[in-house]
């Protein structure tokens, strides 16, 4: 058990010394604030890019061995492989593989058919009838129909259910009344015939589509047994799944690898390899695919790994922009934020540019609305809040802080003093140091302190911050993005300590409340430029991604909506002479 | 005899007992559980889930309704992975003991030999250089020393594989599977056995040089054995005595794991799934093991008692 203990503090200890290399060093307690850096380089924002392979042939012996089987790095899986039950992300991609959804979205995050051929939505919003593909088959064979898309959905609704999908959220006519009990079905799931279903909802959401098209389980397969109010016989079956996904699990070898054999079943046709393997991997993994065991892997966005890449002369090399994005979050329940010219002043005050640019060297950009660069909901214009002294100064001046004796602003005998929370890594070891000497200037006296996630997380849902870091996860509707922002949403890690604005809780329900893609582009345009004025967070950046596959498979296209999962069906081996 | 060991249970009993509070008492303490670190959820529906998961429950209450179950042998369900505790650590206890028995007993071995050889040559050439050798391996990080030997060993030369347990995508059994897993054990066992070996290989060498200087040594010289026999019979004997209290303290460490060298070499070892666990506040998984490792370190105390006495005529309980 010591040893345990000790080796996790170890770990701990290295991971901090591993993250932070060479980069700045900065402890929380330091108080000096490091010489400003005399060399200026101009940082070179990446582009969204693919490199090809210059020599295919180079590929090492062990992957051009492996004729009918491609392999990819995943961190962790943890053998839940059930789209609604997982409760690692990893899993998540390992489902993708076996269960296929109705509808799925493009690379731009917009919706694409899968299992379902076409839907139809209603004239009022409210109705949406899925329309199946002829002959949809589960991998061992069994016909998928409408019936098991209603399965899908009502034990979604059981009370039991204690996955991370959000039913209620489209508001499905008869929903609660299920999960009380005080129904047998729910009223709005219609099976027309086996190759439709009408569902009736009782609010216009937009992001409903995507949550009633999701992944479909076997009616006859995992309800085998159902009783309302019961699910703990499913737990048995989330290390046999059965989807209809391009790809069946062959065998799951704990902490190791999870393999694949490809699906005869699957609707556009047998994937042309015919095995797939996901090796679990920790970090880059890099020496598995310099010694020819994965053929896909993923790395951090740098320079230095993209010219050893370049450098191996057989990878396929892919640079793509995230669906996250990462943002300071303001304590709202403090008095001093309420004036909105305070917080615009530290956005103002803060360079955020060069702390992009010298903790990302190009693989990140300022971001300026929560929404992805890639998004069909992206825009520039809104006012970009370049890094600007003056103007800082004089918004904090009209505000009432006035520079003290020490340099340091106050009002009515408070000095502006603020505690930043964050995690260690690559962003704060350069966001602390060049923040506090920002805001030194601005005449603000900025506490920075690093502590785990987890504590984190806790510190800033009682309040403890006046700034705190953090990142989303990845992103598909615009709406995901600034759901935080409505007055009545109170969650701990999304939320904002009580950040209230009448005209942006309108907009976020209008933003919903229409299917049409062009009409919400507006609406979203005008919600992101009122968050720009009132702003509830100083967002910090959108990352670039970086992977990498070996050029003797053809097929894999990332994105930061669902990453390879959609290019499997399509992966296809090209032989090297 | 009987007595005693009746005795010492119910003390382990107790200790047991103690350790369990304070395990679950500073899980508890960690800022964070299993449901608030999940950034997708409304508080709805984590207050939802935390009274289906109990988690909404005073600590003591939680404490006790554990202990019973733990108490019948239920360990609970994994909240990440929703297995059974239990079948998740067997899982992956027996590729950790894998490594750690293999890299234990090469460490003694080592250990063993230098240290009596450089015990009789004090202050020889041989003495100085694995004195020397001997810091500068265990001054090594294992992060730093296991990048480093996959650079070398299995990157450049592609002597042994870079890492993981078997060869991705490789259906061998049999004969061929244990060859294949002891290929990819080497690297790691070696990077474990080189940062274990100078402690060990010091202490062997100052309990034989204290064993030497003594009285029945001199003894065993003057009635004219042989230096051989004076050496590994006599003194090594002696000498070997304190190191029982030190095997005991292996045993726990041989299923502990060793978090840093199993990241590292991709070893599907239990060291990884407890800093998974720990990262997202599985507590039954947490708790699980690391009473288990509790076990184990209390009985392995006692079994060095009781082995002591069986060795060593002097301690023996009358």
């Amino acid at each position: 058990m010591k040893k345990g203990l000790i080796s996790a503090l170890l770990l701990i200890l290295v991971g901090a010394v591993s993250v932070s290399g060479c980069s700045t060093q900065e402890s929380a307690s330091d108080n000096q604030t490091p010489a400003a850096p005399q060399e200026t380089r101009t940082v070179q924002s990446i582009p969204d890019s693919f490199f090809p392979a210059t020599d295919k042939s180079k590929s090492p012996e062990a992957a051009k061995k492996r004729t009918d089987t491609v392999v990819a790095t995943l961190t962790e899986p943890g053998g839940v492989f059930n789209p609604y039950f997982y409760k690692n992300g990893y899993d998540g991609n390992v489902s993708a593989a076996i269960f296929a959804p109705l509808v799925s979205v493009d690379k731009n995050g917009k919706p694409i058919p899968r299992l379902a051929e076409k839907w139809d939505i209603s004239d009022d919003q409210l109705t949406y009838t899925f329309h199946l593909r002829p002959n949809l088959k589960f991998s061992d064979g069994s016909p998928l129909t409408a019936e098991d898309v209603a399965f899908t959905l009502t034990i979604l609704h059981d009370k039991a259910y204690d996955g991370d999908e959000d039913i209620f959220e489209t508001q499905i006519k008869g929903g609660r009344a299920y999960k009380e009990g005080k129904a047998d079905t729910v009223e709005g799931i219609k099976v027309i015939d086996p190759q439709t279903i009408q569902i009736t909802t009782e609010k216009v959401n937009a992001r409903s589509l995507l949550i009633l098209g999701g992944p479909v389980l076997s009616k006859a397969y995992y309800g085998k047994g159902y009783k309302p109010g019961n699910l703990e016989y499913l737990r048995t079956l989330h290390g046999k799944p059965l989807g209809a996904g391009p790809y069946k699990l062959e065998k799951y070898i704990t902490g190791q690898e999870v393999r694949y054999l490809a699906n005869e079943h699957y609707y556009a046709g047998k994937p042309a390899v015919e095995h797939f393997i996901y090796k679990t991997t920790e970090g880059d993994a890099l020496q598995f695919f310099q010694t020819g065991e994965t053929d896909y892997n993923s790395f951090t966005a740098n320079e230095d790994n993209l010219e050893l890449l370049k450098s191996l002369g057989y990878a396929n090399i892919n640079v793509y922009t995230s669906t996250a994005y990462s943002y300071i979050k303001f304590n709202h329940s403090k008095p001093y934020f309420k004036d909105k010219r305070v917080r615009q002043a530290l956005i103002y005050g803060l360079d955020r540019q060069k702390i992009v640019d010298t903790a990302y060297q190009g693989y990140g950009q300022v971001a300026n609305v929560p929404v992805s660069p890639v998004s069909w909901a992206y825009t520039e214009e809104v006012n970009p809040y370049h890094y600007d002294l003056e103007k800082a100064k004089a918004l904090l001046d009209e505000a009432g802080w006035k520079v003290g004796a020490d340099g340091i602003r106050e009002k009515d005998g408070q000095k502006l003093k603020l505690y930043y929370l964050t995690t260690k890594g690559p962003l704060s070891d350069v966001l602390i140091p060049i923040a506090k000497e920002n805001y030194k200037e601005l005449g603000v006296q900025l506490e920075a302190e690093l502590m785990d996630y987890n504590a984190l997380l806790a510190r800033t849902a009682k309040g403890d911050h006046d700034l705190a870091s953090f990142s989303t996860t990845m992103l598909t509707d615009p709406s995901d993005g600034v759901i935080q922002f409505g007055s009545n949403r109170s969650s701990s890690f999304t939320g904002t300590n009580g950040y209230s604005n009448p005209k942006v809780d309108e907009l976020l329900e209008k933003g919903i409340s229409t299917l049409d893609i062009e009409k919400r582009k507006e609406i979203y345009k005008e919600l992101y430029n009122e968050l720009s004025d009132d702003p509830p967070y100083i967002f910090l950046t959108y990352r670039k991604l970086l992977t990498a596959h070996n050029a003797r498979v053809s097929g894999f296209d990332p994105n930061g909506y669902t990453g390879i999962s959609g290019n499997l069906p399509d992966l296809k081996i090209e032989p090297i002479q | 005899m009987k007595a005693y060991i009746i005795r010492r249970l119910l003390y382990m009993v107790l200790t047991l007992f103690g350790a369990s509070v304070l395990i679950f008492g500073l899980y508890a303490l960690t800022p964070g559980d299993f449901v608030d670190n999940n950034p997708k959820l409304t508080d709805e529906r984590k207050a939802e889930l935390k009274q289906m998961y109990g988690l909404d429950k005073p600590v003591v209450e939680r404490y006790f309704v554990w202990l019973g179950n733990a108490v019948r042998g239920d360990f609970g369900y994994s909240l990440q992975y929703q297995q059974p505790v239990t079948s998740l650590l067997s899982q992956y206890i027996w590729n950790s003991f894998l490594i750690a028995s293999a890299s234990t007993l090469f460490t003694w071995l080592i250990a063993i030999v230098i240290g009596v050889i450089s015990a009789t040559r004090q202050y020889s050439f041989f003495d100085s250089a694995v004195t020397i050798g001997a810091f500068a391996a265990m001054s090594f990080p294992s992060f730093f020393a296991g990048l480093l030997i996959i650079k070398f060993f299995a990157v450049d030369l592609g002597w042994f594989p870079p890492g993981g347990m078997i060869t991705t995508g490789s259906n061998a059994t049999g004969l061929a599977y244990v060859w294949e897993v002891i290929d990819h054990m080497f690297l790691p066992v070696l990077v474990l056995t080189m940062l274990g070996v100078g402690s060990l290989t010091r202490y062997f060498r100052t309990n034989m040089l204290e064993i030497i200087r003594q009285d029945f040594i001199r003894t065993a010289r003057a009635k004219g054995l042989k230096e051989k026999t004076v050496v590994y019979k006599h003194a090594l004997r002696n000498a070997l005595l304190p190191a029982i209290t030190l095997l005991g303290f292996e045993l726990p460490a041989l299923f502990g794991g060793a978090i840093i060298t199993e990241k590292i070499f991709n070893w599907p070892g239990v060291g990884q799934l407890y800093m998974q666990a720990f990262s997202l506040r599985d507590y039954p998984l947490l708790m699980g093991f690391t009473m288990f490792l509790a076990i184990l370190t209390v009985v392995s105390n006692l079994l060095a008692d009781l082995l002591y006495g069986v060795a060593d005529p002097r301690v023996r309980l009358k």
